[in-house]
């Protein structure tokens, strides 16, 4: 367990009797790209809400270097480096894209360190707004510094959410359903920025189309009715006769 | 035009001193002081509405706790004015710091009545056990010393420098909404449980922000206290609390100017129609449904999009 960055022990989460994750043991290595996929309702988006602190779980334990941090907050697993994107792209529409990267930059730099700075300071200085414009280049959404983050397509609300988590500076960067709702053109653009992150730090994806993730990771596991069914070489699990059970009929299959 | 003056805090500030000055030197500035001490607490109350989008129905507690933090203060104490303007505002922030833990965690009607119920629950203990200390019903009588100019029984004095804390205050105000705490504060009230995945600890900043009301709306307590030379229970009374909900409704939530507009004309139509109209209370029933109904912004809202 030890050689894992992040890791669950046994986790469980039930909401009123329905069990959403169910005894999952799993563990992210360093520096992995990993893919977890599975059906609509698998308990894919739960199991990520365990890991960065949405909510506890009933039972088991979450791993973070070696250090136990299954009651840890949420706001200090990101500090920690545990960082994650929501399926429902989530960012703040009433307030323009720059102060969204602001909220996200302000308190790394100096400012939030020092207290009088973030309570009576300019929110807009030279300093933080050349961070900002530079994490926004990220994701090619400089230009678009000034729009209220309403005016912005889905698409691109999802590459500010992206841009923000890598403002974060991420250990591990969760990913839920990064594709969802997406253009083809979009799909593509944001596997592509995925693909230079790949070996920079830990990243793992949920997704239930299988398809979009076999080229971008190394590994993929599949979670069905809140369990982990199995773990390993992308083109190995979608042959799997367990996966392929759970999916049957239902998703687009193509064993290689 | 008032987003314009919004935006620029110098010039926020000039408009607050001379909107009261006109005001006061037009009318009377004894009556008008009674308007800026309601505006200060306006403000404070606006920094847990306006800026946290939490409704409190009992912010006449962190007031009372400011009247009687001077009242008693200079009773036992020493009777200077400003160390009991300082313990007004340090009983507001104790009280702020004392119930904002729990009480940040509450939405909505929740927290609305949580606030009404502690409210209450201060109003009694100042009324029926501590009466031996508070003067119960009656209240205390207070004096205060004097140096020379700064003599708080002149009225002509405490126009001055009730103004100076009003601007003060709208200085502050300004200077928060302003700093990256202005942009974390806009983005928690959108939602709060994604500010939370960005880093920040929600929970103490919400108790910070609810401290910073409660010791605003102390020092307006105080500056009541030291205005009327005596504390008594009407100035911790629950039912009081919905005079600043009111008058932050009618002006508009979120920013000073709107808070400054509902505090003026919420004592306008206290002082002035209470000549006309016995129950002038229906008539803010009336108001407060045409802002519920038509003027969801209120005042401000209506003159900033002219
Ligand atoms: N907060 C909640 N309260 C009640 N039930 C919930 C809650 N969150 C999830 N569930 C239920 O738990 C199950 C797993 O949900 P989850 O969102 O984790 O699935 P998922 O694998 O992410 O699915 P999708 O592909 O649709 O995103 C579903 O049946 C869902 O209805
Ligand atoms: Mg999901």
């Amino acid at each position: 367990m030890s050689e894992h960055i992040l890791a669950t022990q046994g986790v469980s989460k039930a909401f009123d009797g329905l069990v959403a994750t169910n005894n999952v043991t799993y563990g992210l290595f360093p520096g992995e790209t990993a893919g977890i996929i599975g059906p609509n309702g698998a308990g894919k988006s739960t199991f990520f809400n365990l890991l960065t602190g949405y909510y506890p779980p009933d039972t088991g334990q979450v791993f973070y270097h070696g250090r136990e941090i299954t009651k840890l907050p949420a706001w200090d697993r990101v500090n920690l480096g545990l960082v994650r994107t929501f399926q429902l792209v989530s960012v703040f529409d009433t307030m323009t894209v720059l102060e969204n990267m602001m909220l996200a930059r302000m308190r790394q730099g100096g400012s939030y360190a020092s207290k009088g700075r973030f309570f009576f300071g300019r929110a807009r200085r030279k300093g933080l707004d050349d961070e900002c414009f530079k994490a926004l280049a990220t994701m090619g959404l400089e230009g678009k510094a000034g729009t209220r983050t309403s005016d912005l397509s889905y698409g691109e609300k999802r590459e500010l959410e992206i841009a923000i988590a890598l403002s974060l500076n991420p250990q591990v960067l969760l990913l839920d359903e990064p594709f969802a709702g997406l253009s083809l053109v979009e799909i593509g653009n944001i596997s592509e920025v995925i693909k230079k992150l790949k070996g920079k730090f830990t990243i793992a994806i949920v997704e239930h189309k299988i398809s979009k993730l076999m080229d971008l990771v190394d590994r993929l596991s599949v979670i069905n009715e809140g369990a982990l069914v199995c773990s390993g070489e992308p083109r190995e699990v979608i042959c799997d006769p367990l996966v392929r059970e759970c999916y049957w009929g239902k998703e687009d299959m193509v064993c290689y | 035009m008032l987003k314009r003056i919004e935006q620029s805090p110098p010039l926020t500030l000039l408009v607050v001193a001379a909107a009261f000055f006109v005001y006061g030197y037009s009318t009377s500035l004894f009556k008008i002081t009674d308007f800026i001490i309601f505006t200060i607490f306006v403000l404070g109350f606006d920094m847990a509405y306006g800026q946290m989008g939490k409704l409190s129905f009992g912010h006449m507690l962190y007031y009372g706790a400011g009247s009687y933090g001077a009242g008693l203060c200079a009773i036992h104490v020493y009777p200077d004015p400003f160390l009991a303007i300082l313990a007004g505002m340090i009983f507001g922030a104790a009280l702020g710091l004392i119930l904002g833990p729990v009480l940040v965690k509450l939405k909505g009607a929740a927290f609305a009545l949580s606030n009404l119920a502690f409210n209450q629950l201060g109003y009694f203990l100042v009324l029926v056990p501590f009466a031996p200390v508070t003067g119960g019903e009656d209240g205390i009588s207070l004096s205060f010393n004097s140096y020379g100019f700064i003599d708080f029984s002149d009225f002509n004095f405490r126009f001055y420098f009730y103004l100076a804390c009003l601007l003060g205050v709208v200085f502050l105000y300004q200077r928060f909404t302003r700093a990256p705490y202005g942009i974390f504060l806009r983005a928690t009230k959108e939602n709060e449980i994604r500010v939370r995945f960005l880093g920040y600890n929600t929970q103490v900043f919400k108790v910070v922000t609810f401290v910073i009301s409660t010791t605003l709306s102390g020092l307006a307590g105080a500056l009541n206290a030291l205005n009327l030379q005596f504390t008594n229970t009407s100035l911790i009374d629950p039912t009081r609390s919905v005079e600043v909900i009111f008058a932050a409704l009618m002006g508009g939530a979120g920013n000073v100017l709107g808070a400054v507009m509902g505090g003026m004309a919420f004592m306008t139509i206290r002082q002035y129609l209470a000549d006309y109209l016995v129950r002038w209370e229906m008539f803010l029933g009336i108001a407060l449904l045409f802002i519920a109904f038509k003027l969801r912004k209120g005042l401000y809202g209506v003159l900033a999009k002219g």
